[in-house]
């Protein structure tokens, strides 16, 4: 029998990090990038309208991809407060 | 407002060398972390260099009771995956007879969790006389007259004093100061990666002292697997724009591979965190400061073009930065200009070595590794058919040597290309273009390529019965 693994159950947060991500429709161009890059899947499309998932605080990585492939600039992403979001104990 | 000669921002490898140093010579310092302590923020491979070793003193005190993760990468073995997804072959590798120093003879890394290694290391820099700050985001710098003075924090603290930007990938010191807003797409990479634990008895009896793996194939981006003394990681990276499908997908084609599945089933691995991080990986760093700032490490773009080592060129240049700082602040210029120092120090290191021949490192990790489609396809079994299809009963050994011949010119279309593309430009740098034309002459080369194919094909043309 072949392991599947569900990465999304294998993380660990501190609560508490507040707004850390914001979103600009106005400036998006649709691309999709960040679509694809989200490894948590945290943004959507929906009626020609990307969004980030309401909930999107208590997944998030921290990756910081989603800023780093916007060119248009729609996403801005600044660091959650200290001492909360994600912890690798193993990293 | 509390006043420093040197404000380190972050507390990975890089800034607690900053720190260290800058304390030690008698400078007032600080330095901050997002995280709750240093390394809960971190992903790494994690390998540590041998010159870590050789060039920091202190890396000999690192022992299993500061690290309990600790485990040496004594050998490593590259797996080639086909395009069929199937593990076509492996070769293990150790450190070779033309290597010069210890501990560099003994293993190719050190391997252990940055949640144990980052504290360590920070400890040296407290222990220096650096104040640390933990749980606290550095949010903004601060400026006067358009020039950067300080930082603030997210209390709205304010601290005055020459920036060092050791804030990682997403850097908000390179952001603030004007050097960066993002990299470029083919400047830095995403790399998931989980984190496997199993007992320490049997990565023993597994594995040995194999205790790093690269898995080259020719459907997912180069895979590394690291084994710590209880757990392994498992990962890939690539550019940010070169992702067809989300990385997982990727990511979860490694770990169904057959032989995959057969290797946690044998070391009783169960999958245990898992994490990603942004990596930069990029053949010439640039803008790596401005005017009373710094940016060492991940921040200025600094792990190795070729295979992203990036927490020894951390260390590196943080030694730079504040060899830098010492001689700006005792001028009384932290300008832009003066500050064009560090890149010469850099550049005079190991660091800055590995940099000169940059852009061909990156070039061709990018066309091979990176590119499984288009060029680790051919390459695998290119590879395979060469070191696996000698030694086979199939047919005399005469007959199977021409089989394997006649195979390998099908390659040769895709391989030529890539040699003249890749290698011989990577050579030239290496060796300098006189010593390359001594060796041999790229130009005659491609002229005399078809001709050499030519041959090729011809020889082999009277035996192609043994095909049918
Ligand atoms: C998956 C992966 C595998 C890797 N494998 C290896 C390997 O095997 N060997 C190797 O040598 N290198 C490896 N690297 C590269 C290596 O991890 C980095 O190059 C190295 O960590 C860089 O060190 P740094 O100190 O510059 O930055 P980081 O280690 O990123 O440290 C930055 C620190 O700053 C903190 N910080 C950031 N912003 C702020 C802020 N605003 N305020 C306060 N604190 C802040 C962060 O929390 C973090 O602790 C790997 C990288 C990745 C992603
Ligand atoms: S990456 Fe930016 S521009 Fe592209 S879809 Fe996402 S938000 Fe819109
Ligand atoms: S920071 Fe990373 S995990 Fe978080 S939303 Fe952006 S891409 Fe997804």
């Amino acid at each position: 029998m072949s392991l599947k693994i569900d990465h999304k159950k294998l993380i660990m947060r501190i609560p508490g990090t507040g707004n850390f991500i914001t979103l600009d429709n106005e400036k998006c161009t649709l691309c999709g990038r960040c679509l694809i890059i989200c490894v948590m899947n945290l943004w959507k499309k929906s009626d020609d309208r990307v969004h980030l998932v309401d909930d999107y605080a208590s997944h998030c990585l921290e990756c910081g991809a989603c800023y780093q492939v916007c060119e248009s600039g729609a996403i801005d992403f600044r660091y959650p407060a200290g001492g909360t979001g994600i912890v690798y104990a193993k990293g | 407002m509390e006043n420093y000669d040197v404000i380190v921002v972050g507390a990975g490898p890089g800034g607690s060398i900053a720190a260290r140093e800058s304390a030690k010579k008698g400078l007032k310092t600080i330095f901050f972390e997002r995280g709750r302590k240093p390394g809960e923020k971190n992903s790494s491979g994690c390998g540590l260099g041998p010159r870590m070793w050789r060039d920091f003193d202190f890396m000999t005190e690192l022992t299993p009771e500061d690290c309990p993760s600790l485990r040496p990468g004594a050998a490593a073995r590259n797996y080639l995956v086909n395009n069929d997804g199937e593990v076509s072959g492996y070769l293990m590798t150790k450190p070779t007879d033309s290597v010069t120093y210890e501990p560099a003879r003994s293993w190719i890394t050190m391997n252990c969790y940055r949640s144990e290694f980052d504290p360590w290391l920070a400890k040296y820099a407290t222990d220096a006389g650096a104040v640390l700050k933990t749980s606290t985001l550095v949010t903004g710098l601060l400026k006067e007259n358009g020039k950067v003075s300080g930082v603030i924090d997210e209390k709205g603290n304010k601290y005055s004093g020459l920036v060092i930007g050791a804030d990682g990938a997403i850097s908000m010191v390179a952001r603030e100061s004007g050097l960066r807003q993002r990299w470029e797409q083919e400047q830095v990479t995403i790399v998931p990666q989980y984190d496997f634990e199993c007992p320490p008895s049997k990565i023993d009896d597994v594995m040995g002292d194999e205790a790093l793996a690269v898995w080259w194939s020719a459907t997912f981006p180069a895979a590394y697997q690291v084994f710590f003394n209880d757990g392994f990681h498992i990962g890939l990276g690539n550019w940010m724009t070169w992702w067809e499908k989300n990385p997982m997908h990727y990511l979860n084609q490694v770990v169904a591979l057959k032989y995959f599945q057969r290797q946690i089933r044998i070391l009783e691995a169960k999958p245990r965190e898992f994490q990603v991080h942004l990596l930069p990986w990029q053949g010439q760093p640039h803008d790596t400061h401005a005017d009373n700032v710094i940016l060492i490490g991940d921040a200025g773009g600094f792990p190795c073009p070729l295979e992203a080592e990036g927490i020894y060129p951390a260390m590196v240049t943080a030694r730079a930065a504040i060899e830098t700082a010492v001689e700006a602040i005792s001028a009384a210029d932290v300008s832009k200009e003066f500050l064009n120092l560090y890149d010469a120090k850099w550049r005079a290191t190991s660091v800055g070595e590995e940099f000169k021949t940059g852009p061909e490192l990156a070039s061709i990790w990018k066309a091979l590794p990176f590119s499984p489609l288009k060029t680790m396809s051919w390459f695998v079994p290119m590879l395979m058919e060469i070191i696996g299809g000698i030694f086979d009963w199939s047919e005399p050994h005469a007959v199977r040597v021409r089989q394997i011949a006649r195979r390998v010119k099908q390659y040769l279309p895709n391989a030529i290309p890539f040699i003249m593309r890749e290698v011989i430009p990577l050579l030239t740098a290496i060796l300098g273009e006189e010593n390359m034309n001594l060796l041999t002459d790229p130009e005659k080369l491609i002229a005399a390529m078809p001709e050499l194919e030519e041959a090729i094909a011809r020889s082999f043309v009277e035996n192609d019965m043994e095909e049918k």
